[in-house]
Parts: C-alpha cells; sequence; structure tokens
C-alpha cells in the first residue's frame, strides 16, 4: 500500500476505478436529437418563474436609482459629489472600467482562443462567455464616462474637423483607448451575433407572437444553405484569429494609461500582460460563476453544462492564478529592488497602510484561495465550489485595481498632498453598473438562445466512441 | 413543361451524402441540386463543389481600408492641425503604430461582417424555399426534377432514407 493510499484510505486498485467513468457524463459523447436540444433551450428561455421578476424588479430599481439617478445628479451637481480629489483624481470609476474591461476578456479568450485550438468543452457555454464581453464593455464605457464629468463634451474625442480648434491627438494612451476599446466592442459584439444567427433562425421556426416577429428580424432570413453556412464559417475563423490580437491590445492599452506616467507604483515595463493575465483571471472566475447561476436557476441547464466544463474552467483558473503570481511578484520584486524612495514609501503604503488589509486580501484571494482549491479534480468539478472561487477573484481583482489606482495614487513625490481617496457618489455608481450588468444578462436569457445548439449538435457529430485494448475512448472526427 | 423543384427531407448526413450522388447518377448537376441544414456540413462530406465566398477577399479590403485611414490619421492631420506637445516629435512612429494596427483590424472586423450580409443576400425576407424541420436537424436537398420525372426521382429518394419529397414551397421566414 503506498504512502498516499494509506493516507487517503483508498488502494491503488479502486484509484484506477475511479479512473473509470461513464463516457456519457460527457456532453459530446451524450447526444440527443437536435430537436429535443431545441425544445429544452426554448424552454429554458420561456419559462420564467416568480423569483426572476422579484430579482429583476429589484435589480431594475436598482439601477434606476444607483445607475441613472446618481448619474444623472452627478451630471448635474458636477465632479465635486464623488470623492476624487487631490492627489487620487482617477478613484473607482476607473477601477470599475479596468474591472469590466476584465470581464470582458473571458469572453473572447473562452470564444475565441478556445475555437482556433478546437477546444470541444467551449461548445455549450461559449455565448454565455460572449455575452460577458459586450455587457462587460458597456459597463466599462459607462464608467469611462462618469469619470468624464462633462459627459456631453466626450465628442470631443472624435476627429470632427477643427471647428472648436481641437483636434485629438493619436498620440495620446488616452486615444489608444479610445479606439481599442471601440475596436473591441464593435468586434466582440459582431462575433456574438454571428454565431448566433442559426440559432436565431431556430428560435423563429418555434416561436409565436411578438417573439415570432423578433426573432425572424434578427434572423435576418438564414435558411441554412451551403452558402450561408461557408461565409458564416469563413467570417467566425476571421473573427477567431483576429479577436485575439485585439483583445490583447485593449488591456495592454489599458494598463498604459497607467504605465506610460512616470509615478511610483505604475511607471513598469510588465504593466501590459499583467493586466492582461489579470483581466483572464477575473474573467474565467466570472465564466465560473454565470454558469453556476445558468445551471442553477434555467431550465435544462444540467444536461449542457456539467461537471466536465466546471472542471476544465477550473484548470484554466488555476493555470492564470499561477500566471497572475508570476506576473505580480516580477512587477512587485524589481520595484522593491530598485530602492528608490517613494517607490519604497509606495510598497510600504500598500502592504502596512490604512488598506493594507486589501492589499492582502487581493493575495488570498487571487492566489492562496485558488490554489488551495483547485488543484484538486472533484472540488473544482463541484460547480458551487468553483462558483465561489470564481466570486472570490473577482473580489480579490477588484481589490487589486483599487490598489493600484487610487491607493496608487495617495502616495507620490509631492508629500504635502498626500491624501487616502475614500469614495462618496462612485459607491452608488458601482452598484449601478454590476446591477446593470445583471439586469442585461437576465433580459438576454429571456431574449436569446443561451446555449448554442448548433454548436453543440456539431461537437455530437463528431464524437464517437472508439474501442481500443480492453476499452472505449472519444474519438473526434475533423468535420469543421 | 417547366422543371419542378422537389424538396427530399433525410434524417441525417449519409442518407444525404447518397441522395446527392444519386441525384447526379439521374442526370442533375451539381447548380441544380441545393442542400440546407441546420448545422454546418463541409462539402466534400456530401459530395458538393467548394463554396465560393468573397468573405475573406472583403476582410482583405477593410484591413487595406482601415490601415490606410490610420495612415491618414497618423501622417496627414497631425499637420492640418498640429498640437505641438512639449519636446515631442509631430509625427513619432512607435505610437503610430497602435493606430495602425486598432484601424486595421477595426475595418478589417467591419468588412467581414458585412461581407456575411453581402453574400448571403442578409438579410432577406422574401418567401423563399424552408422547411421548418431543418433547424430540427434534419437535411433538406431541393433539386430541379425535369417534366414528367416526379415520380421515378420521388422513389430514389424515399428508397435512400427521404422521410418526405414534395414539391418545394416558398414560404416567409
Amino acid at each position: 500500500m503506498t504512502l498516499a493510499s494509506r493516507l487517503f484510505g483508498r488502494t491503488a486498485r479502486a484509484e484506477t476505478h475511479d479512473d473509470e467513468h461513464d463516457p456519457r457524463q460527457h456532453l459530446m459523447l451524450d447526444p440527443k436529437p437536435r430537436g429535443e436540444m431545441n425544445r429544452m433551450v426554448m424552454e429554458s428561455m420561456l419559462t420564467t418563474s416568480w423569483k426572476f421578476w422579484v430579482v429583476f424588479g429589484i435589480l431594475s430599481v436598482l439601477v434606476a436609482v444607483c445607475f441613472f439617478y446618481a448619474w444623472g445628479y452627478m451630471i448635474a451637481e458636477g465632479l465635486g459629489v464623488a470623492g476624487v480629489n487631490r492627489p487620487a483624481y482617477w478613484g473607482i470609476f476607473l477601477v470599475n472600467t479596468v474591472f469590466w474591461i476584465g470581464i470582458s476578456h473571458a469572453g473572447t479568450f473562452i470564444s475565441a482562443i478556445l475555437r482556433v485550438f478546437k477546444t470541444e468543452y467551449r461548445r455549450p457555454f461559449t455565448r454565455a462567455a460572449e455575452l460577458m464581453t459586450t455587457f462587460g464593455l458597456v459597463q466599462a464605457g459607462a464608467s469611462i464616462f462618469m469619470h468624464l464629468g462633462r459627459v456631453w463634451l466626450a465628442y470631443w474625442l472624435f476627429p470632427i474637423p477643427n471647428v472648436r480648434q481641437l483636434w485629438p491627438n493619436f498620440h495620446s494612451p488616452l486615444m489608444w483607448d479610445l479606439l481599442a476599446i471601440t475596436t473591441y466592442v464593435l468586434g466582440s459584439t459582431m462575433y456574438l451575433f454571428l454565431p448566433l444567427i442559426p440559432d436565431l433562425a431556430m428560435a423563429r421556426d418555434r416561436s409565436t407572437g411578438w417573439r415570432k416577429t423578433f426573432f425572424k428580424v434578427l434572423a435576418l432570413g438564414f435558411r441554412g444553405t451551403e452558402g450561408e453556412w461557408t461565409h458564416l464559417r469563413t467570417a467566425m475563423n476571421i473573427f477567431a484569429f483576429a479577436i485575439i490580437p485585439v483583445m490583447f491590445s485593449v488591456h495592454t492599452i489599458v494598463s498604459w494609461d497607467f504605465a506610460m506616467a512616470m509615478r511610483p507604483g505604475w511607471s513598469s515595463t510588465v504593466f501590459g500582460p499583467y493586466f492582461v493575465v489579470g483581466a483572464l483571471h477575473s474573467g474565467m472566475g466570472a465564466v465560473a460563476l454565470v454558469l453556476f447561476i445558468m445551471r442553477g436557476t434555467m431550465k435544462h441547464m444540467t444536461y449542457f453544462i456539467r461537471a466536465e466544463h466546471f472542471q476544465a474552467i477550473g484548470k484554466l483558473m488555476l493555470i492564470i492564478s499561477m500566471v497572475w503570481a508570476y506576473f505580480f511578484f516580477n512587477d512587485y520584486l524589481v520595484q522593491w529592488y530598485g530602492g528608490d524612495k517613494w517607490t519604497d514609501l509606495l510598497l510600504h503604503w500598500h502592504e502596512s497602510g490604512p488598506m493594507g488589509w486589501m492589499w492582502l486580501s487581493m493575495l488570498i484571494l487571487n492566489v492562496a484561495v485558488p490554489w488551495a482549491i483547485l488543484w484538486n479534480k472533484a472540488w473544482r468539478s463541484t460547480p458551487w465550489l468553483l462558483a465561489i472561487v470564481g466570486l472570490l477573484i473577482n473580489i480579490g481583482m477588484w481589490f487589486e485595481r483599487y490598489m493600484i489606482i487610487p491607493v496608487t495614487l495617495s502616495i507620490n513625490r509631492m508629500p504635502f498632498t498626500w491624501r487616502l481617496y475614500f469614495p462618496r457618489i462612485e459607491i452608488l455608481l458601482t452598484i449601478g453598473t454590476f446591477s446593470m450588468f445583471l439586469l442585461f444578462y437576465m433580459l438576454a436569457s429571456r431574449l436569446i438562445p443561451l446555449i448554442p445548439v448548433w454548436e453543440v449538435q456539431e461537437g455530437q457529430m463528431a464524437h464517437t466512441l472508439r474501442k481500443v485494448g480492453r476499452t472505449t475512448v472519444p474519438s473526434v472526427s475533423e468535420m469543421e | 413543361m417547366p422543371d419542378k423543384t422537389l424538396l427530399a427531407l433525410f434524417p441525417d448526413i449519409d442518407p444525404t451524402a447518397t441522395a446527392i450522388e444519386k441525384l447526379h447518377d439521374l442526370g442533375l448537376r451539381d447548380d441544380q441540386v441545393e442542400v440546407i441544414s441546420g448545422v454546418p456540413v463541409i462539402e466534400r462530406i456530401l459530395g458538393r463543389p467548394r463554396q465560393w465566398t468573397n468573405v475573406t477577399r472583403l476582410a482583405l479590403g477593410g484591413a487595406a481600408v482601415g490601415f490606410l485611414t490610420a495612415g491618414f490619421l497618423n501622417f496627414v492631420t497631425p499637420r492640418m492641425y498640429a498640437v505641438p506637445v512639449g519636446g515631442q516629435p509631430l509625427l513619432p512612429i512607435p505610437p503610430g503604430l497602435i493606430l495602425f494596427f486598432e484601424l486595421t483590424m477595426l475595418f478589417m472586423l467591419l468588412a467581414t461582417f458585412l461581407g456575411v450580409f453581402l453574400d448571403s443576400y442578409f438579410p432577406n425576407y422574401r418567401p423563399l424555399h424552408y422547411v421548418p424541420e431543418i433547424s430540427d436537424g434534419k437535411f433538406g436537398v431541393f433539386f430541379k426534377c425535369p417534366a414528367g420525372e416526379e415520380s421515378r426521382f420521388t422513389d430514389a429518394m424515399r428508397q435512400l432514407g427521404a422521410e418526405s419529397v414534395k414539391p418545394a414551397e416558398a414560404i416567409h421566414l
């Protein structure tokens, strides 16, 4: 008996048996007729309980009060009602911007990168992830506009000929931001819509009344001809390859908003990849959370979203957590070793200042928690546990952005300006953006099929079981 | 008497592929047969000719337009509306590369999206040959049946596993 088996009370033989499993636990090897899957997805979309409407109502009120009213109040009264002031002019608005752009990266990561690498488990949840991209970017955009203050002058950013004696400087990181985020919003929305067309056609064929008209308009007359599929497939391949560098560029450029400034704590050459990995870290956590909620609240989702998907996402979360820790340490050590007086002060301020608890929590939530839980296959296959880890990672990543932006801005090379940032109306507006994200998601779950049924069927058609020796193994045919 | 368009509905890929082969044997050309399906099936699986698509060309065209637009914003507009910034050159190359990248990608993605619409004639709300069973995973084969040969073609399709063979109807989608 091995030491491990003595410790865990299992024999080697039992471990071997544990590894054997029913192949039908994998969605791709447990096919149902397409009509049956269509029915399940339509039912999940159309079945709405009273609990849905209660949550919907609460979120609507929160959006009305915390988003629209609070923002309107801030526009009317000016940025003085917010906590931003010298030296921390960038407060929670930009924390939220970076956070939401981070969330938006998971959609592209799952949908595009896993599509490029033909990773089969992606199929049932690509759309749920892509929706996060679009809705996350809406919140990121709203947060930037909140930060602008005089939001009605936002059009000054656009290159409209020079009647105002102003011309945007395209060599400024803020203009790169505008271009990169615009490209990403448009690209990811189109990338969400293209694979949705066949499912909208499916919904059109099964709907009546106003829904029929809604789906009919959005399905654009799609019939599934050879030509339509060819154009769609070609476009989706182009999008999958092209959106990946755009995704990397967006968060790299966001990081340059900070790294281009000669400030202690910001001027760093690893900020680009550090931000990209941080975005993926929070995004993957959010995907786990969203899939858990979908699975628990929507009808028939246990068929489409299974333990294998949580297992795979958990594995990615663990790897990304390790990469994030590597970049964090890299960034930290180089600054610490440099010995610059102001940087030393800043690092001490981070670790043992009034926000030290947040710095420590950030490390615990982003590193210790995922490492302690996700190494275990059974634990990371447990949906509720993975959802909790995802939630904690997101809290940790929000803390990270808070440490980087307002806390870092509190310390600079002019000690007479040092001041700790305390958010005011920003708290309401933060609640507003989170509520709006959830509200959009709830609306989408009633209006569009969240499961890409045709992609699931395509995957199931490509998978077969093949006998090898004394066992059967899954085999995937090249059908794309 | 003009040729009639018939629709044979099959439950799976294999009988569909066999039926298409049979239609060729019965004298139909590729352009007299059209397949619709609820999942994408690459042409060689069904023995169909490769489909032509302009999406890639349009994407490249879009990328070129984006690149030129970036060049205009990078190198022409700063001269038209100069914004001198303390000691920095008016036309720096490294920040310009970012603009080139973003606008090239943006226009390429827009052109790709537009390409799907143009090549597929989207949106198209006119009556078209279709049956809703297609989105239930069935495979539909539309073919031009020579006048007076309906029964021969219908029997052949049924023998190969067609669930139904009927005159194709154009319906409002």
